[in-house]
């Protein structure tokens, strides 16, 4: 059964992940009053870009994209998703945060053996959202598991049963509103699309990425998509021992997320760490407080 | 039994004699000075064990005192020669080539009368022989110090012979008003008849011959001459000025304070006088960029590092300021006599002129090197068995004063250094490498180098055997009943 | 095999090593490597002894050795960064001047290190220890240039640490007569907490001088990046370490770990506050180094940061955050060094280490590439290197300690370290490669030597962090900690238990599933940089690529909050002091009427003191 939840949770990732991406795509052209692209448009699209020829810099170049899909996937078996998670006692919530930095590094490295200068220009900002993202990040996740006093992000998950929601409880309400606040800085998606703005940088580290390279940072993304909002989910939302309903949590949230930041405009990358470091930050620090004052 | 007298009269008697060697060949002059301070140094050193066992006191003309002149040769007054025969023997091996210019023959007269001086200072057991050997020693470091006969030395001179000649007028005051008081002037004697200096004419003594004697010691703020001569004078001059001369200054105060007035009282008030001295010369040397006078004041800290030592007055203080006096003697002296070769070379004093001599002069540069480490206070060297036993001492006196005292002392160590490992860098690091050829100094003045590094490192990593000496020079300071009673009988 | 040989050999070697260079250089390469080699064996050697016997007697005491598992840890260290560094001086150094005198310095202060590891009491711990600052002073200084003014701040610094030293261990000794540190240890149960608490502040700041512990850190900076690069890898692996031994000596050995805990209370308590100041120590210095253009500086403030997490993980005095710190150490000490030999390799080959002229060497250097990208990894923390490990039990501990805010600065500290690791990955692999350096070559071999061996040491302790916990664990049971249940894998516990090896499984199996997805598609075609960059057409002459201020927005953002304050007051202070000493000097005047009236006030002071207010 633990060996069957190593394949499982991945795949059912991918789909949720792949989903999710494709109806953002819908929801952001219907508030943009467009027709937008069917469902199923990014397999589509991945199956087209497997089938395409490519241009590789050298092994950096693909090691790293490698790296970044092989990291996130990694990942997905240290989250607790409906029941299911396969890594359960290997370091908790402090791995899925180091973890979680495979695929920048991964796709830096890679953008980083091509010489075009919008792959710098793109990993800078990448690593700068980064730092500004972190900070209340780090501040959410600790307001968390200080609560919890534990490091797990099971016990997390368990210590929420029968809908003793963090998000609902005293301390954690900041942290989880802030949480909603920075999802898109995370995701890398509108108003934080500036490290792969694709009119201004060619969407920056992956400007020379073609066929294979592209969709394998496609399938990152899904992935990536899926991982943020889960992590919240068992964060804040208590989790859940049943895959549809952890899928239904999930959904709830990113069309949440996506509605919140869908109008705005993008920011440049000092706002952008300076929003970050303001609200979100100032609201995950009171939970903190609040959880130490308890 | 070898008579001690001979510590004082062969050099003497040689001092006299050279002009008369002289004449038969102006070569000999400079061998003189060798032989009279190798014969001091392994009579010392023969004496040194059977004065450990029980002090030797000599009466001149075979009256005991109080009514004659004794000679004592005690603990302390034997370290205090090996060290002067020592230092002596080095100084003048060395000045064999580094004195060609002027009157060679009065240089090395006048040598030879200044370490008969200092050794008569430490052995005499009567104050008023002490003050004429002062004397002594003083005229004839005037004397040195014009020796090159330039403006700056000439001037250097006349202003250290005015200073030191109120110096000495002072402890002549203070002296007859001993004599006037008790009517002896045999140090046992006085000792036996003072026992307080509560009453306004002993302090008053004690004050004036304080003073005087402070002059020569170059304590605070009696040491203006100092930075002055020592840094006019010839740099052999300059090591045995700064490596002996006010090291007996140091000897004389402490014979005056321990000895004859059993004076414990003002000890703390010493100890602040030399914390000052210690802080004023190390401040003022930090910012010197002239080499010599950077050393000279450099000189003046360390003496108020000794008389802080001495004012602790605890066996520890008082054995930790004689451990003080050899390292600086043997530091100083190492330091002035490299200096002295590198100044010759470059025709500078200024420290910037001295870029690359790690190359050019290798081994003057780490002869330099490692006196100036010992003199900072860094193991493996002697100057950190010195350090260690201060701030033992210091710290195991306890109370507040003195914890805050050697506070000061060690935030003067390290201004102390800074210049030095500045020196340091110029010598080997500063500037470029290139185009410099290898001009070591003589071989015989490595010899004196070679020894001093030898000896600063031996000392420095075995003290044991130097201890031994030290523990029974400490006692004859702090057991001042058995010294009274040892002369008197 | 005696500690007091090894020594001997060590010290004996050392000066053999400087005579033998007189005579031919060749042979004292060899001899200088050969000689770090067998110190090493014979350190590797002296694993699970322990005894104490004295040496020698110095001034009435008993200088003695002593060995237990803290101390080889550390003098493991030591010889394996020493030979490494020898091993890669041999081609780095080639053909500079004073070789002898440098192999010497190196040596002595290799020696010198393990003197103090292996002290017995506080007098020889004292000894070795001011001849390692002094022979890291003639070793910062030999570059000469702006290396001189590091080198004097050093060791101004390095005095004032040893004034504190000897204070300190002197008033130990007027307490409890003896330097012995296990006697002192066994007596100084009884003393007041305010005694403790002075002793422990004057041993801080000696400690935190070395161990560059904000705000004592000014010289490290400088020093750093000025001193050769071998030496920069023991500089910043080992020598301030030996920082960290004190803090570790002084807190846990000497005083121990039941009386610190009466030391205060709450925030106000020593370890409390050694914390905090660790924690500003991680803060300030990664957004400095963040802000540098000169990689080796970059490394240097880098070394301060991770220096704090040092001392926080010991700070804090939980077993998970002891072991957390002694790990990281280690860590620091492998990663570090690594770094520092890649960028000294980058530096032979280029003549330079500017983060903003160099860039693409990648093509040219991909080993020194791997070496750096190894070690700029186990800088960040990342997984399956040993940084994650250490890392992992300091944020562990101060969670679970209900210590947050501190967890945050060392995860905050984290992510800045990330930016300035990947600023000097990217700006000197990345990217397009510069007209000068296209006939650059890989390092010799003597350089990928050590660089290897350190690599495998980080991905080993990372992926198998037992080996060295189990060490660490038996440290800290000797120290009074609580065990901890350690496995090969990392550390069992029911508040989140740590399984390398799952990580290592979980990334290997991705890992191999997208590269065969990656396999399966059409293979990609090889082409240069400036192929797909302009379609085909014409290429701009020269460079188009430059990744210099590579992080402009933060800059922006963070450089008014992230200077070097306390350096500005230090050099503030140092500029008062030289004005008061030039003033106190002008009181030699220069006129004979003055000086003759000093004599006379001097005089007329002691005779007023006795009669005016008859104080004696």
């Amino acid at each position: 059964m633990k060996l069957a939840e190593f394949i499982i949770s991945p795949i059912l990732a991918f789909i949720i992940g792949i989903f999710l991406m494709g109806l953002s795509r819908r929801i952001m052209a219907r508030i943009h009053r467009r027709y937008g692209p069917p469902l199923m448009q990014p397999v589509i699209d991945l199956v087209k870009l497997f089938s395409q020829r490519t241009v590789s810099h050298g092994p950096i170049f693909d090691i790293g994209v490698i790296l970044s899909l092989a990291g996130t996937i990694a990942l997905i078996l240290f989250i607790p998703f409906g029941g299911m998670c396969p890594l359960e006692a290997s370091g908790g919530l402090l791995v899925i945060l180091y973890i979680m930095l495979f695929a920048p590094l991964g796709l830096a490295l890679s953008g980083g053996e091509g010489a075009n200068p919008n792959i710098s220009i793109g990993i800078s900002r990448k690593f700068i959202l980064s730092l500004g993202y972190e900070v209340p990040f780090i501040l959410i996740v600790l307001a968390v598991m200080t609560y919890y006093h534990t490091i797990s992000a099971v016990d997390v998950v368990k210590a929420q049963s029968s809908f003793h929601w963090a998000l609902f409880s005293l301390p954690l309400f900041l942290p989880g509103l802030a949480y909603i606040l920075i999802i898109p800085a995370m995701l890398g998606i509108r108003p934080f699309d500036l490290a792969s703005a694709p009119q201004e940088i060619s969407s920056g580290p992956m400007a020379e990425y073609g066929g294979k390279y592209l969709a394998l940072a496609e399938i990152e993304h899904a992935f990536s998509i899926f991982i943020t909002i889960a992590l919240f989910v068992d964060m804040f939302l208590g989790g859940s021992g049943n895959v549809v309903y952890f899928f239904l949590k999930v959904l709830v949230v990113f069309i949440i997320g996506l509605l919140i930041n869908a109008v705005f405009p993008r920011f440049r990358t000092e706002q952008a760490v300076k929003f970050l470091w303001k609200w979100p930050s100032v609201m995950a620090l009171a939970g903190l407080v609040i959880v130490l004052a308890i | 039994m070898v008579n001690p007298v001979l510590l004082i009269a062969v050099p003497l008697g040689l001092a006299f004699s050279l002009p008369i060697f002289g004449l038969i060949s102006k070569r000999l002059e400079k061998y003189l000075p060798v032989i009279a301070m190798l014969f001091n140094l392994s009579l010392s050193v023969y004496l040194v064990p059977r004065v450990l066992t029980h002090p030797i006191i000599v009466y001149i003309g075979g009256w005991a005192p109080p009514f004659g002149i004794d000679l004592f040769v005690g603990p302390v007054g034997i370290f205090f020669s090996v060290i002067i025969a020592l230092v002596g023997l080095l100084v003048s091996i060395y000045a064999m080539d580094y004195i060609k210019e002027g009157d060679t023959g009065k240089y090395h007269v006048l040598f030879l009368l200044l370490l008969t001086g200092a050794q008569g200072v430490v052995l005499t057991g009567d104050i008023f022989n002490l003050f004429v050997f002062y004397e002594i020693l003083c005229i004839s470091s005037y004397a040195l110090v014009g020796y090159l006969r330039d403006r700056d030395g000439l001037e250097s001179a006349i202003k250290y012979l005015v200073q030191g000649s109120i110096g000495t007028g002072l402890v002549l005051t203070g002296i007859a008003f001993i004599y006037g008081l008790y009517g002896t002037l045999n140090m046992a004697d006085i000792a036996r008849q003072i026992n307080s200096i509560k009453p306004a004419a002993n302090f008053i003594t004690l004050a004036l011959i304080i003073t005087g004697l402070g002059v020569e010691a170059a304590i605070f703020p009696m040491n203006a001459w100092l930075p002055d001569a020592h840094s006019s004078a010839p740099s052999s001059i300059s090591a045995i000025l700064s490596g002996i001369a006010i090291e007996i200054g140091v000897y004389a105060i402490a014979r005056v304070i321990f000895t004859i007035f059993g004076a414990t009282d003002i000890l703390s008030f010493v100890a602040l006088v030399g914390i000052i001295t210690l802080l004023v010369g190390e401040m003022s040397a930090l910012k010197q960029n002239n080499i010599k006078r950077m050393l000279a004041y450099s000189s003046t800290g360390q003496i108020g590092l000794i008389v802080f030592a001495f004012a602790i007055a605890t066996s520890y203080g008082i054995e930790a300021g004689l451990f003080q006096i050899l390292n600086h003697s043997l530091s100083k002296a190492l330091l002035f006599l490299a200096a002295g070769y590198m100044i010759y070379r470059t025709g500078s004093m200024e420290i910037s002129s001295f870029e690359g001599m790690g190359k050019r002069m290798p081994l003057t540069s780490l002869g330099f090197t490692i006196g100036a480490f010992s003199l900072i206070g860094l193991p493996p060297f002697a100057g950190f068995a010195s350090k260690f036993l201060i701030v033992k001492a210091a710290l195991t006196k306890g109370g507040g004063l003195y914890t805050c005292l050697i506070a000061l002392a060690l935030v003067a160590t390290v201004i102390e250094g800074a210049y030095f490992f500045r020196v340091v860098q110029v010598l080997y690091f500063r500037g470029s490498n290139e185009n410099v050829t290898r001009q070591e100094a003589p071989v015989v003045a490595l010899v004196p180098f070679f020894v001093l590094a030898v000896l600063i490192i031996a000392i420095g990593i075995y003290p044991g055997p130097v201890m031994h000496v030290l523990n029974s020079a400490t006692s004859e300071f702090v057991h001042r009943i058995a010294y009274i009673q040892g002369v008197l009988r | 095999m005696s500690l007091e040989m090894l020594l001997v050999i060590a010290f004996g070697g050392a000066f053999l090593t400087y005579l033998l260079g007189k005579l031919s250089p060749v042979l004292r390469d060899i001899l200088a490597v050969l000689l770090t080699l067998v110190i090493l064996a014979i350190v590797a050697l002296f694993y699970g002894r322990t005894g104490e016997s004295s040496f020698m007697n110095f001034l009435g005491f008993n200088l003695s050795l002593r060995i237990n598992t803290l101390s080889w840890l550390f003098a493991i260290a030591v010889a394996t960064l020493g030979s490494l560094s020898t091993i890669f001086s041999l081609s780095y150094m080639k053909g500079k001047e004073r070789l002898d005198f440098y192999y010497l310095m190196m040596l002595i202060v290799n020696a010198s290190m393990l003197g103090i590891v292996f002290s017995g009491d506080l007098i020889s711990f004292y000894v070795f220890w001011e001849i390692m600052s002094w022979g890291t002073f003639l070793l910062i200084s030999y570059n000469r240039g702006p290396a001189l003014a590091a080198g004097l701040k050093y060791i101004v610094m390095s005095i004032v640490g040893s004034t504190a030293y000897l204070l300190g261990m002197f008033s130990l000794y007027a307490s409890y007569s003896t330097f012995n540190i296990a006697d002192i240890a066994s007596r100084i149960s009884t003393a007041s907490p305010g005694y403790l608490l002075s002793v422990l502040v004057l041993f801080s700041i000696t400690f935190g001088i070395k161990n560059a512990l904000v705000p004592l850190h000014t010289w490290l900076p400088d020093a750093h990046s000025e001193a050769p690069s071998p030496f920069s890898a023991v500089l910043s692996g080992i020598l301030i370490k030996m920082g960290t031994y004190g803090f570790v000596i002084s807190m846990y050995v000497l005083v121990g770990i039941k009386a610190l805990s009466h030391l205060g209370h709450g925030i106000l308590s020593f370890h409390f506050m050694l914390a905090i100041l660790a924690a500003v120590t991680i803060l300030v210095p990664t957004f400095i180094a963040l802000m540098q253009d000169d990689a080796k500086r970059v490394l240097a403030w880098s070394s301060i940061a991770q220096v704090g997490y040092i001392i926080l993980g010991i700070a804090i005095g939980t077993s998970l955050g002891f072991a957390g710190g002694m790990f990281h150490f280690l860590n620091h000490a492998s990663f570090k060094a690594l770094l520092f030999m890649a960028i000294g390799a980058v530096e032979y080959r280029t003549g330079t280490r500017d983060l903003n002229s160099l860039g693409g060497i990648i093509k040219k250097m991909p080993f020194t590439f791997m070496m750096t990208l190894i070690g700029a990894l186990g800088l960040i923390g990342f997984p399956l290197t040993n940084g994650f490990v250490s890392k992992w039990l300091i944020y562990k501990t101060l969670i679970l300690g209900k210590d947050p805010f501190l967890a945050f600065v060392a995860l905050f500290g984290t992510w800045g370290t990330i930016l300035y690791a990947y600023k000097i990955l990217h700006n000197i692999f990345m990217g397009q490669l510069p007209e000068e350096y296209k006939g650059v070559e890989e390092a010799p071999f003597s350089m990928k030597f050590p660089m290897v061996i350190l690599s495998i040491i980080i991905i080993l302790f990372g992926i198998l962090p037992g080996i060295p916990l189990k060490v660490i664990n038996v440290i800290g049971v000797s120290l009074g900690f609580k065990s901890l249940a350690v496995n090969i894998w990392g550390i069992a516990s029911d508040t989140g238990a740590l399984n390398t090896i799952n990580i290592f499984s979980a990334i290997l199996v991705s890992w191999i599933v997208v590269w065969l997805i990656f396999k399966a598609a059409p293979t990609s075609l090889r082409v240069e940089q400036d192929n797909n960059y302009a379609a085909g057409s014409y290429v701009p002459t020269g460079r188009y690529l430059y990744t210099a201020n590579f992080y402009a927005p933060v800059y922006r953002i963070i450089k008014p909050y992230v200077i070097d304050v306390v350096d500005i007051f230090y050099m503030a202070l140092a500029g008062a002091v030289r004005t008061l000493c030039d003033w106190t000097r002008r009181m030699y005047t220069g006129e004979l009427g003055s000086y003759v009236m000093y004599i006379m006030l001097f005089l007329a002071v002691l005779i007023t003191m006795r009669l005016g207010f008859n104080i004696w």
